[in-house]
C-alpha cells in the first residue's frame, strides 16, 4: 500500500465535499477567463473607440450594426455585457487576491510578532487591531479613498488596510498556541536568529487558519471592491469592474432593462459563493478539532 | 343609512379634495423669508407666496407684475408704474413705500448664505413721487435692472424696522401679496397654504396648497404614481422615460437654461498638459488654439445620440447658449452637423492628420449623466483619430483643477437667468477687476467680441439689446469659443388629467397646474 503523504490525505479529504470540488472548478474556470479575457471577449470593453453609443442598451441576443452579437446585451455605453463581466472579473480578482495577499503579509508579521514579544508591542499592535474592527471596513474605505482618490491601486491599498487586522488577530491567537510547543523551545535553545524562528518555524506551523481565513478574505475584498465602485469610488469609469457596471444598469432596473445589472451581478454571487465553497472546506480539512 | 353616510362621506372628500393639490420639491426651501438666501427652492415656495416688480414668462421674456410698466428716463434713472389696488395678506394696500421699505430691508438681513443683495446694491438711490410710480436711479446706465428685479420678492412695510427671518418661518411675519397664504411651515417637511382670493392675478384652481419636500428621486416618482401628490419636479432622466409611458401621470418638458459644454484650453500657446501627438509624444504647440481643430472636435460629436441615448430625451442639442423661443436665441443657428468625414479633413488640414491624444476631463458627481456623457464624446473623438482617455472626477476635486486650468478638455455645465449672462460670464475675456469672464476657465479671449458685449450691456433698448446679444452668441459660436452639448430639459410630471406650464427658469409654479378641461358628457 501506497504510504500517505499529508498532501494526499489533503486532497481526499478536501474532495470528500463534491459541492467544494464544484466551487473549486468554478473559481478555477473564473480565474482562466480573467486571465485569458484579451484572447476571449468579442471586444475590449475598456478601449472607447471600440464602443458605440448607438448600441447602448441592447437586449441580450441583439446584434451590433458591424454584426458582433451582444450575447449578454450592452450597457449604456454600448459595451458588450459578455466582455464588460470577463473584464471585470479580471480587476475583482485581481484586486481581491492582491489586496488578501498585501493583507496577509502585514497582518500574519505583525500577529506573529505580537505572540512571540509579547508585552507593549504586543499590546500596541492588538488594541491597534481592536481599534481597527471596531470600525466597519465599508467606512474607512471609503474614508481612505475619498482622500486618495479613486483607482485600482487606491482600491488595492484602501482595502488592505482595511483587512489586514483580521490576518494579525487569526496569526497571534495561533501563535500563542505554538510558541509554547517544544520544536521553538529548541529552536531557541539552538540560538537561532529570531527572523528565522518566526518566520521558518513559528510560521509554517500558522499557516491552516491563516490559509482559512485567507481564502475568505479575498471573497470580502472582492465584496468590497464591488461595494465601493458601486457607490462610484472605485475604479475609475471606463474601466468597470463589477460593482461599477451593476451600478450603471441599477438605474435602469425599473426600467426593464435588467441585464445591465443582472449579469454582472450573477458574475459576482457566483465567485464569491464558490471562493466561499472552497473556503469553508479548507477550514474543515485544516482544523484538527473537526478531526474523525 | 350606514350607506348614505359612507356616501356622504364619500362626496366631501371628493369636493374638498378637487380643491387641494399637494405638489413635491426636489430639495427643502431653508426659510419663508423671501430675503435671506438666494437659492432656487426658497424662490419657489415664495413665488406662491409674494410678488415680485417685474416678473418672467414660461420662455423668461420679462412681463409686468407689482409693476405694469417700466422705462429708462434718463441714463441713470429708472422708473417704474405701480399696480394699483394690490392688497398684502394682512389687508394694507401695495405702494410704492413698501417697495422702499424692501429695498431698505434687502441688505440688512442677519446671516444670509446668499444675500439678495447682488439684486438690489445697483440702485444708489430711490424716489417715491407719488405711491404708484418709483424712480430708482443707477451710478451709470444698467439696462439690465428690470432682470435683476425678478429676483426681489416685496415685503409690505408694516413689518416694521428689522424683520426677524424667525418671524417669516413662524408665519408671524408671512405677509406677501402673493396667490397664496401660508398657514403654515414645518422646515424641511411641508408648507399649508390658502388660496387669497384677492390676489391680482388669474384666479389659481386650488382652494388649498400643500408643498411636500421629498429630496429623494425615487421617493418623489413613487409619490407621485402612488396619487399622493399631484406634482412634481425634477423627474429623473431614468423615471422620465417609463413615465412617458404611464397613462397615470403626463409630463411637461422645456428646455432650461442651464448649458453643457466643452472647455477647450486656450491659456496656452505651448503645449497644453493633457495633449500629445498620436504616439504620446510632446506637441510644440496647442493644436487647440487652431480654429480647424476645435470645428472638427465639435463636427465630431453625434448630439442627437448622446441626447437620445445618454440623456434619454431628456435634453435639446446646442449649437448656442439658449434654446429656441428664448429671448437671446439666434435663429438657425443649428449644432455643428455631425461628420467625421470632413471632421477628420479638418484636423489633416490644421496638420494633424493622425490626429492626436487628448485627456477629456469631467465631473462624474454634478451634472445630469455627466460621466456618460464624456465617455460618448470619448468614443466620438476616437472615430476622427483623437485618441481619447476619459477622466472621471469627483466634483471638489475636479472643479479646484478646473479654475487652475489643469485640464485641456473638460466638461462644465452653466445654469443662467438670462441669456446676455452666459457671454459676459463665460466667454468675455476674463477680467477680474471688470468682474466680467469670472467664469471663463477655458480662456478664450476675442477684443471683437469683448466690445460687442460692451456694447449691449450698454445698451438699453430691448430689442436693440437682443439684436446685440444674438450677434454674440453667431460670434462666439463662429469661433468655437467652447462646445456646447446640449441644454438640460426641465421635466414635470402630474396626475393624468391635469395640465401645467413648465418654465425655462426651473421654477414650480403651482398656480399654472389646472385640470384640462373635461369633455362635456354625450
Amino acid at each position: 500500500m501506497k504510504e500517505e503523504t499529508p498532501f494526499t490525505r489533503f486532497r481526499k479529504e478536501f474532495a470528500e465535499s463534491p459541492l467544494a470540488v464544484l466551487g473549486l472548478v468554478v473559481v478555477l474556470i473564473i480565474a482562466a477567463l480573467a486571465l485569458l479575457a484579451p484572447l476571449i471577449t468579442p471586444q475590449n470593453p475598456y478601449d472607447l473607440a471600440q464602443l458605440d453609443i448607438m448600441d447602448g442598451r441592447l437586449a441580450p441576443g441583439a446584434k451590433s450594426a458591424d454584426g458582433l452579437t451582444f450575447w449578454l446585451g450592452t450597457d449604456d455605453q454600448g459595451r458588450d455585457m459578455l466582455s464588460g463581466i470577463i473584464y471585470g472579473l479580471r480587476i475583482s480578482l485581481g484586486v481581491g487576491i492582491g489586496s488578501a495577499v498585501v493583507a496577509g503579509i502585514i497582518g500574519s508579521s505583525l500577529g506573529l510578532a505580537a505572540a512571540y514579544f509579547g508585552g507593549r508591542l504586543e499590546t500596541a499592535i492588538m488594541r491597534l487591531v481592536d481599534l481597527q474592527l471596531s470600525f466597519p471596513a465599508i467606512l474607512v474605505a471609503l474614508m481612505i479613498l475619498a482622500v486618495l482618490g479613486k483607482g485600482v491601486l487606491n482600491v488595492m491599498l484602501a482595502i488592505t488596510l482595511v483587512e489586514w487586522a483580521r490576518y494579525a488577530r487569526t496569526a497571534r491567537g495561533a501563535a500563542l498556541v505554538e510558541r509554547r510547543r517544544e520544536y521553538i523551545e529548541a529552536a531557541e535553545c539552538l540560538a537561532l536568529p529570531r527572523w528565522r524562528l518566526l518566520f521558518r518555524h513559528l510560521l509554517p506551523n500558522c499557516m491552516p487558519p491563516l490559509i482559512v481565513i485567507g481564502t475568505i478574505q479575498i471573497a470580502r475584498a472582492i465584496t468590497l471592491e464591488a461595494t465601493l465602485s458601486f457607490l462610484g469610488l472605485g475604479v475609475p469609469i471606463t474601466e468597470p469592474s463589477l460593482g461599477l457596471l451593476i451600478a450603471n444598469g441599477y438605474q435602469y432596473m425599473l426600467s426593464g432593462k435588467y441585464w445591465i445589472s443582472f449579469y454582472p451581478g450573477i458574475a459576482l454571487l457566483t465567485t464569491i459563493v464558490a471562493i466561499n465553497l472552497v473556503g469553508d472546506q479548507l477550514r474543515d480539512v485544516l482544523n484538527p478539532r473537526l478531526k474523525r | 343609512m350606514f350607506k348614505r353616510l359612507i356616501a356622504a362621506l364619500l362626496l366631501t372628500a371628493s369636493t374638498a379634495h378637487a380643491q387641494s393639490v399637494t405638489m413635491a420639491m426636489s430639495s427643502a426651501p431653508t426659510s419663508v423669508d423671501p430675503h435671506y438666501h438666494t437659492f432656487a427652492p426658497n424662490e419657489t415656495l415664495d413665488i406662491h407666496i409674494y410678488d415680485r416688480l417685474v416678473e418672467r414668462d414660461p420662455q423668461n421674456n420679462l412681463i409686468p407684475g407689482l409693476a405694469l410698466s417700466w422705462q429708462l428716463i434718463d441714463d441713470g434713472t429708472w422708473e417704474f408704474k405701480l399696480r394699483p389696488g394690490v392688497k398684502f395678506h394682512d389687508g394694507s394696500e401695495f405702494t410704492a413705500a413698501d417697495v422702499a421699505y424692501t429695498f431698505a430691508r434687502v441688505p440688512t438681513v442677519v446671516n444670509s448664505p446668499g444675500s439678495f443683495s447682488i439684486y438690489t446694491k445697483t440702485v444708489v438711490a430711490m424716489e417715491t413721487p407719488d405711491p404708484y410710480t418709483v424712480r430708482m436711479k443707477t451710478s451709470g446706465i444698467y439696462p439690465l435692472l428690470p432682470v435683476d428685479l425678478t429676483n426681489v420678492f416685496i415685503i409690505p412695510k408694516n413689518l416694521g424696522p428689522a424683520p426677524a427671518t424667525e418671524d417669516f418661518n413662524s408665519g408671524k411675519n408671512t405677509a406677501g401679496t402673493g396667490a397664496f397664504r401660508m398657514t403654515s411651515y414645518k422646515s424641511g417637511e411641508r408648507v399649508e397654504l390658502e388660496r387669497n382670493e384677492a390676489w391680482w392675478g388669474p384666479k389659481p384652481h386650488w382652494q388649498h396648497l400643500t408643498i411636500r419636500m421629498i429630496p429623494n428621486d425615487g421617493a418623489r416618482t413613487a409619490a407621485l404614481l402612488a396619487g399622493d401628490v399631484q406634482l412634481i419636479e425634477f423627474v429623473p432622466t431614468a423615471d422620465a422615460t417609463r413615465l412617458r409611458t404611464d397613462t397615470r401621470v403626463s409630463l411637461a418638458e422645456i428646455a432650461s437654461l442651464r448649458l453643457i459644454y466643452l472647455w477647450l484650453d486656450r491659456s496656452r500657446t505651448g503645449p497644453t498638459p493633457f495633449v500629445t501627438g498620436p504616439n504620446g509624444e510632446t506637441l510644440a504647440t496647442n493644436p487647440l488654439n487652431d480654429l480647424r481643430v476645435r470645428q472638427a472636435l465639435s463636427m465630431a460629436i453625434n448630439r442627437p445620440a448622446i441626447v437620445d441615448r445618454v440623456m434619454e430625451g431628456a435634453a435639446y442639442a446646442a449649437g448656442q447658449f439658449v434654446g429656441p423661443g428664448t429671448w437671446g436665441h439666434a435663429p438657425g443657428l443649428n449644432p455643428p452637423t455631425y461628420d467625421v468625414a470632413k471632421a477628420k479633413a479638418l484636423l489633416a488640414e490644421a496638420g494633424y492628420p493622425n490626429g492626436f491624444r487628448i485627456t477629456l476631463h469631467g465631473p462624474n458627481d454634478r451634472y445630469v449623466n455627466d460621466g456618460k456623457i464624456i465617455q460618448a464624446v470619448g468614443q466620438m473623438w476616437s472615430r476622427i483619430g483623437v485618441q481619447t482617455t476619459v477622466d472621471a472626477i469627483t466634483w471638489p476635486n475636479y472643479i479646484a483643477r478646473a479654475n487652475k486650468q489643469d485640464f485641456s478638455a473638460y466638461l462644465l455645465g452653466w445654469g443662467f437667468s438670462e441669456a446676455t449672462n452666459p457671454l459676459r460670464s463665460l466667454v468675455y475675456t476674463f477680467s477680474p477687476a471688470k468682474g466680467w469672464g469670472a467664469v471663463n476657465r477655458g480662456r478664450y479671449s476675442n477684443p471683437g467680441f469683448d466690445a460687442l458685449v460692451d456694447r449691449l450691456m450698454t445698451t438699453a433698448d430691448e430689442a436693440a439689446r437682443e439684436t446685440l446679444t444674438i450677434a454674440a452668441n453667431r460670434m462666439a459660436m463662429a469661433d468655437v469659443a467652447l462646445i456646447p452639448l446640449h441644454l438640460q430639459k426641465n421635466i414635470w410630471a402630474m396626475r393624468a388629467g391635469l395640465s401645467f406650464v413648465p418654465r425655462a427658469d426651473e421654477d414650480t409654479r403651482v398656480m399654472e397646474l389646472r385640470p384640462v378641461a373635461a369633455k362635456p358628457a354625450p
